[in-house]
This record gives C-alpha cells, structure tokens and sequence, in this order.
C-alpha cells in the first residue's frame, strides 16, 4: 500500500431541511411497511451519495431489496454471503487502490460501505468484518440492526435482546422467557480489538440527521470504520407498523438504545434524556416481549441499569449464561 | 532476453503470476501451495510488481477478496491447498456465476483424514462441478505457463470464468525444474490487462448478484454451462497464439506418448505422468506396446477429444489420485470421464482404474508395471474384472 490515495470529503448536515434531495436508494423493492432497515438504507444512500460503492451481505436488505431487474441502488451495487461482506470490501477497496495507482481508474476513491445486518456482522459474518477492520481498509461497516436474522422468518441473533421471541427463542413451559441470552456489544467488538480503526459510532434511525452525519463523518476518514445503527423491525418486533420512529425513539428514552461515538479513543454522548423512563414502557409496545413475567422484566431493567452508568462500556454483571447459576 | 531459472512449481507459480501483473493478491498459509505466496510477497516487497497483497483471514476471505477486488475491476490472484481449498467451498459458486475469472493456484493436498498432508488431487476434484476451469501441471515449467494461459482463457470476453490452476503437492510444487522465463513484453503480447464489461463503477452503477425468481435462475446457469462449452475453441486459439509468442508448444486439451501403436495407455493427470513416461520407456523395451495420454483440462473435460483418443486403444487404465467414495465406478473420478466419453463410440477399448498415490504416497515404477499386467491381461481376456484397483490393496498383488 504505497501511496494513500485521495478520498472523498462529504460535508456536514445542519439540519433536515439541508438534507439532500436526491434519492440513491429508490423504488424498486419490497420491503415490509415501516422497515426501519429500509430507512436505515434510505438515510445512509443519502449521505454516502452518488460516488459510492455498495456491499449487501445476505440478509432482509438482500432478500427484500435485490428481485432482478428491479434493483433500488442507484449506485453500483454487489451481493456477497453472509459470511463475507468484510472480505469483499477489503478486495473492492484493494482494487480501488491499486487502479487509481495505476491510472486505470480517474476519482478519488469511491466510498465503500457494507450494509450488513446483525447476523452478517457479528455472528456468521464476524470472522469476515474483523479481518477487514485489522488490514484497515478504506470501508464503512454497516451494521443494520433489527435484532434477529429476519430474512428467514425471525430467528435469534446475537444482537437479540434478553427475553424476546423469535422462532428459534419461543417462549415455553421450561423456558419461559424466550430468549435467555443478553446481546453482544458489537461496537465494543470493534473498538476493543482493532488498532486500526478510528472511528466508531451508534445511530438510530430515530435521528437522521445525526445519523447521516455520522455515516458522513465514517466516511470521510481514511481506514476502517464501524456504524451501528439501530433499525427497529415491524414485522419482527411485533408493533404497529407506523410506529418505527417512535419505537426508534423509546428505546433511546428508556436506555434500551443510546448513541455514542468513539473516535480516537473519546467517547461522546448523543441524545441523552436527563431521566430515562422504565424499560417496561419500551418493551409493552412489542409484542415479542408479551410473554415476560416482572421478574423477567427487572431482569432486563438491571442490565440496561447496569449498562447506563457507563453508556457504550461493557458491563460485567448480571449477565448469567444459560450454564450459570445466581 | 528470456532466462532460465531452477525453480519449484510454488515460484514457478508466483513467476508466472508476476509475469501477469496480478493486480490483488489474497494469501492465506496452508501447506504445501504456502511457497507461492511466500515468493509472491517477496517480488511485492522489492517493488518488482505493483500489486496489493491482502491477507486474508482464512481461505474463505482469501476468495472473497479475490473476487470482491476481480468485480471492482482488478485482476486477482489467490490459492490454497487440502482442507483450505474445501473450507472456502461456499465462494466458488458466486465466483464463477458472477463471472469473475480469478485465478486460484492450488498445490494439491489430501482432506483430512488422515491427515497426512499428502498430495492427492481429492480437494479440489471435491469442487469439480461449481463452473470453475480447472486442470493440472506436470513441471514447475506448466505450472508457470499455465497461469497466464488459464487467466488468458479465463478473461475472454465469451468466457469469463475463474480457474482452479492445480499442481500436485510436493511432486511438482517442492520440486525445482528447469523454468524458461520468457520477456515481459512477450507476455503483455499475449494476455492483455484485465477489463471486464461491467466492473463495479460509480460512473457506471450495476447491480452484481441480485436474487431472481427461481424461474430466472436456470437462464443464468446456461449461460455458465454454455462459456464452459466455448472454452475449448478459445483454448484452441489461446494455444497457437501460446506457441507463436513463447515458442513452446502443448496440445491444448490431451498429451499423447508413445500411442501410435499402443494396445493400453495409462490415462493420468498431473505429476505422475513423469513416472508414467519412465514406466511406458521400460515397458516398450520389453515388448510391452504402452502408451500414456495425459489429461490437461478437468474442467470442462475435453469429450469428444478423449473419446477419439481413447478409441484407439484396447484397454485404458485410469491412474486415479482421487476417490469418489460410494460413486459408480466404484473408485476415482477420472473413470467416470472416461466411460462417459466412450459411451457412444463405436470402439469401446476396456478401461479400468488404479487408485493410486493416495496421501502423497509416491506411485512407483513397479506400480505401473503392475497396472501394466492387469491391463495386458484384460486385452488378453477380452474383459476386465473389476473397475477399480487399490494398489496395494488387492489379492492378486497388485
């Protein structure tokens, strides 16, 4: 990697009125009414513009987006497994690289972003998205989270949340919680083990102006970058489905969601309520958290406790595993 | 001025991918094809070649990135070897049906068990039917021609399709020959830079690999089935202009020794040919009227060639460094081929196979000698007994 070649420079958004007008992410597909996924994809198309390079990983975004002959990317586009989003940006942006050297290709680099869901991300597609963020190529990672592997009908992730139900967590007799399982911290995955990366941050579609300027922000610095961005799921979450934003909203209200960014090693708070209201209000509005008992629910309210007096930290306690016992 | 060089089939390799100006280069260490890249990231290192040398966190990424960096426009070059060519098994399918002719150098390695890190020809035989070109090389000499004769196939614009460019383990990638290096001009003549028609390119967005409808899906597979029918014309083309610019000549698809007048021929593939040749050497000295055909292309398999040649003959014996556990033939891969290719001609010589060398065990001369028997025996028979031979194996001492 001899000489570091120009990047693009994307400008910072004031407020919404000064969001781009222009659509990358256009009709053409079929996603559920009220996908936050979708709005997810809208938001950062905008942000990231024209002069960019798309990645989709297997997932709800692949399966509900791509019916050939009807793409809604206006930019160049490429599906990869589920497993290897990390490694097919790491070859694009090589590429890239190397053809600008070489005076094949004349721009700067395009911005290469992966838009992967938790799943893609952090469970299957973990070992893929960590080797990318180790070589440090010029990549946004994308994790669009809804909390499930939700192409396939709802099943469990590691981003899941404690006591939700999905197909592979039903809630039963023995195991009357549903999920037993607290989620993984992904931003913490990748703050904690790549040198590399400089930039880190949260987003929640609740906030699209604050989450495109952090895709914008990702973007514009050289190296790795990582995005987690909060995507609620209607048809997954089980709530009605004009409530995305407000559901996006209350978990940010009750701590469920907070938005932070790492960069260069400092933490910054985003839109943070002076008192946050129970985890109960949150988890009332979904139907998958309908099966929990008070005592599930304190459980749940003592994590997010727990969590919230150090935002974005990884917190010891009382996480048990499923061979643990109080 | 073209230069020779004493060189093992691993640099031999990474010579001919230098001499290809590969453009992204995807590494991941197994033994024994490690010796490439080993070499590759020196060149790199000494700024003999302007390339981006990833590496990747296992086999799984090592393709991946190659293809990534193949649909961005790049050309690109990766391999493996044994369980590392089966764990990236899940990529071969997307890179040969998004069309991306990345080239992957495969010295070959057994599947474990039992792990015996021995050349066997069972890894990538195991991913024979994903689209990808595959075939072998005898000498570390084939093994650098044919990095720039498969890239050259695999980039024609009517092909489009990666390569499976294999070399036996140890035999050829560990074992120095003499390699004739040719001039880098003489190269750029002959394989032109990389340009594919629809790279991924912000000033000119396509979307590569979209979900169809399952009735959209076998329209797109003809189309990878029908580039596997045009490799042999364009193989045909490729080779002269081979022979033209670098002065050196192969048959495009079949190699052919000692076969104008021979009743059985050893058909092979790879390192052992060499042995074969010394064998069917000692056997004509006896009276034995031997021959040996070797195979250059796998994939897609030269049909109507070998059956034409392979008529000729009363008997064929399949020397086999792979099985096909449970398959019909009840044995190795290559005799499936064959019988195939036969199966409308009018002459059907008998044809029979030997699982031979399995794990990396050399295939000795006394071996051949022993097929050589029950190949005689057969003609004399006018039938053969069985459809496969384990070496070592059988009752009868063979």
């Amino acid at each position: 990697m001899a000489n570091v070649v120009e990047t693009q420079n994307l400008e910072r958004v004031k407020s919404i009125r000064r969001v781009p007008q222009e659509e990358y992410y256009v009709p053409g597909h079929r996603t559920c009414a009220g996908c936050g996924p979708a709005l997810c994809y809208k938001l950062v198309s905008k942000a990231a513009g024209p002069e960019s390079i798309f990645l989709g990983p297997t997932g709800c975004m692949y399966v509900a987006n791509t019916s050939y002959l009807s793409s809604p990317f206006a930019y160049p586009w490429m599906h990869c497994q589920i497993t290897n989003a990390g490694a097919i940006a790491s070859g694009v942006e090589a590429a890239y690289q190397v053809k600008i050297r070489k005076g094949k290709y004349k721009g700067k680099l395009p911005n290469v972003v992966v838009m992967a869901g938790d799943g893609g991300s952090i469970d299957i597609g973990l070992q893929a998205m960590s080797g990318l963020m180790y070589r440090g190529h010029d990549v946004l990672f994308i994790m669009y989270d809804n909390e499930s592997y939700a192409n396939t009908g709802i099943q469990t992730s590691p981003a899941t949340p404690y006591g939700a139900n999905t197909t592979f967590t039903p809630p039963g007799k023995a195991i009357p919680e549903g999920k037993t399982l607290f989620p993984k911290d992904a931003p913490q995955l990748v703050i904690g083990g790549h040198p590399a990366v400089k930039y880190v941050a949260t987003a929640s579609v609740g906030y699209p102006v604050d989450l495109i300027n952090k895709v914008r922000k990702a973007l514009n610095y050289k190296g790795p970058t990582f995005l987690h961005i909060h995507s609620p799921c209607p048809k997954g979450w089980l709530f009605d489905a004009k409530k995305t934003v407000s559901v996006a909203k209350l978990a940010m209200e009750t701590g469920m969601w907070v938005n932070y960014e790492w960069e260069n090693g400092e933490y910054t708070y985003d839109h943070t309520p002076k008192e946050y209201k129970p985890v109960k209000e949150y988890m009332k509005g979904q139907a998958r958290f309908a099966h929990l008992t008070d005592e599930h629910i304190a459980k749940m309210q003592a994590f997010i406790d727990a969590k919230l007096k150090a935002p974005g930290i990884p917190v010891a306690l009382p996480v048990q595993g499923p061979r643990e016992t109080a | 001025m073209a230069k020779e060089m004493f060189l093992a089939g691993c640099a031999a390799s990474a010579f001919g991918a230098k001499f290809a100006r590969v453009e992204v280069i995807s590494s991941y260490p197994i033994r024994p094809y490690t010796g490439v890249m080993m070499e590759l990231s020196k060149i790199v290192a000494n700024g003999e070649l302007d390339a981006e040398f990833v590496h990747g966190e296992g086999e799984h990424a090592q393709v991946s990135i190659a293809y990534g960096a193949s649909a961005a426009g790049a050309r690109a070059y990766t391999g493996s070897s044994g369980v590392g060519v089966a764990y990236a098994m899940e990529c071969y399918s997307p890179a040969a049906g998004g069309r991306y002719p990345i080239q992957m150098i495969i010295a070959d390695r057994a599947l474990d068990p039992p792990g015996d890190f021995g050349s066997e020809h069972t890894d990538v035989m195991g991913c024979r039917d994903q689209g990808w070109i595959m075939g072998w090389a005898e000498t570390p000499q084939e093994a650098f021609d044919n990095t720039l004769i498969y890239y050259r196939i695999g980039e024609d614009p009517k092909i489009m399709l990666p390569q499976f460019c294999c070399q036996d383990g140890y035999f050829v990638s560990h074992i120095p020959g003499k390699v004739v290096l040719p001039e880098q001009s003489q190269v750029d003549e002959f394989l032109p830079p990389y340009d594919p028609p629809d790279p991924l390119d912000p000033t000119n967005p396509t979307s590569h690999g979209p979900q169809v409808y399952p009735d959209q899906g076998s329209a797109i597979d003809i189309q990878r089935a029908q580039a596997h029918l045009d490799v042999p014309k364009v193989t045909e083309q490729v080779m002269d202009d081979f022979s033209r610019i670098f002065g050196r000549t192969y048959n495009p698809f079949v190699e052919e020794y000692m076969t104008d007048d021979a009743d059985f021929v050893f058909f092979i593939q790879g390192a052992h040919a060499r042995t074969a040749r010394f064998a069917v050497n000692h056997l004509r000295k006896k009276g034995v009227k031997a021959g040996m055909v070797k195979l250059r292309f796998v994939r897609p398999f030269p049909t109507e060639v070998v059956k034409e040649c392979l008529s000729k003959f009363k008997a064929v014996g399949c020397v086999e460094t792979s099985t096909s556990y449970g398959g019909a033939m009840k044995g190795g891969n290559l005799i499936h081929e064959v019988r195939a290719s036969l199966y409308d001609s009018p002459k059907q010589p008998l044809v029979t196979s030997f699982m031979a060398g399995l794990g990396g065990e050399v295939v000795t001369l006394n071996e051949f000698y022993n097929m050589a028997k029950v190949l005689s025996q057969a003609i004399k028979d006018k039938k053969i007994k069985k459809y496969v031979y384990w070496l070592g194996f059988e009752k009868e001492g063979i």
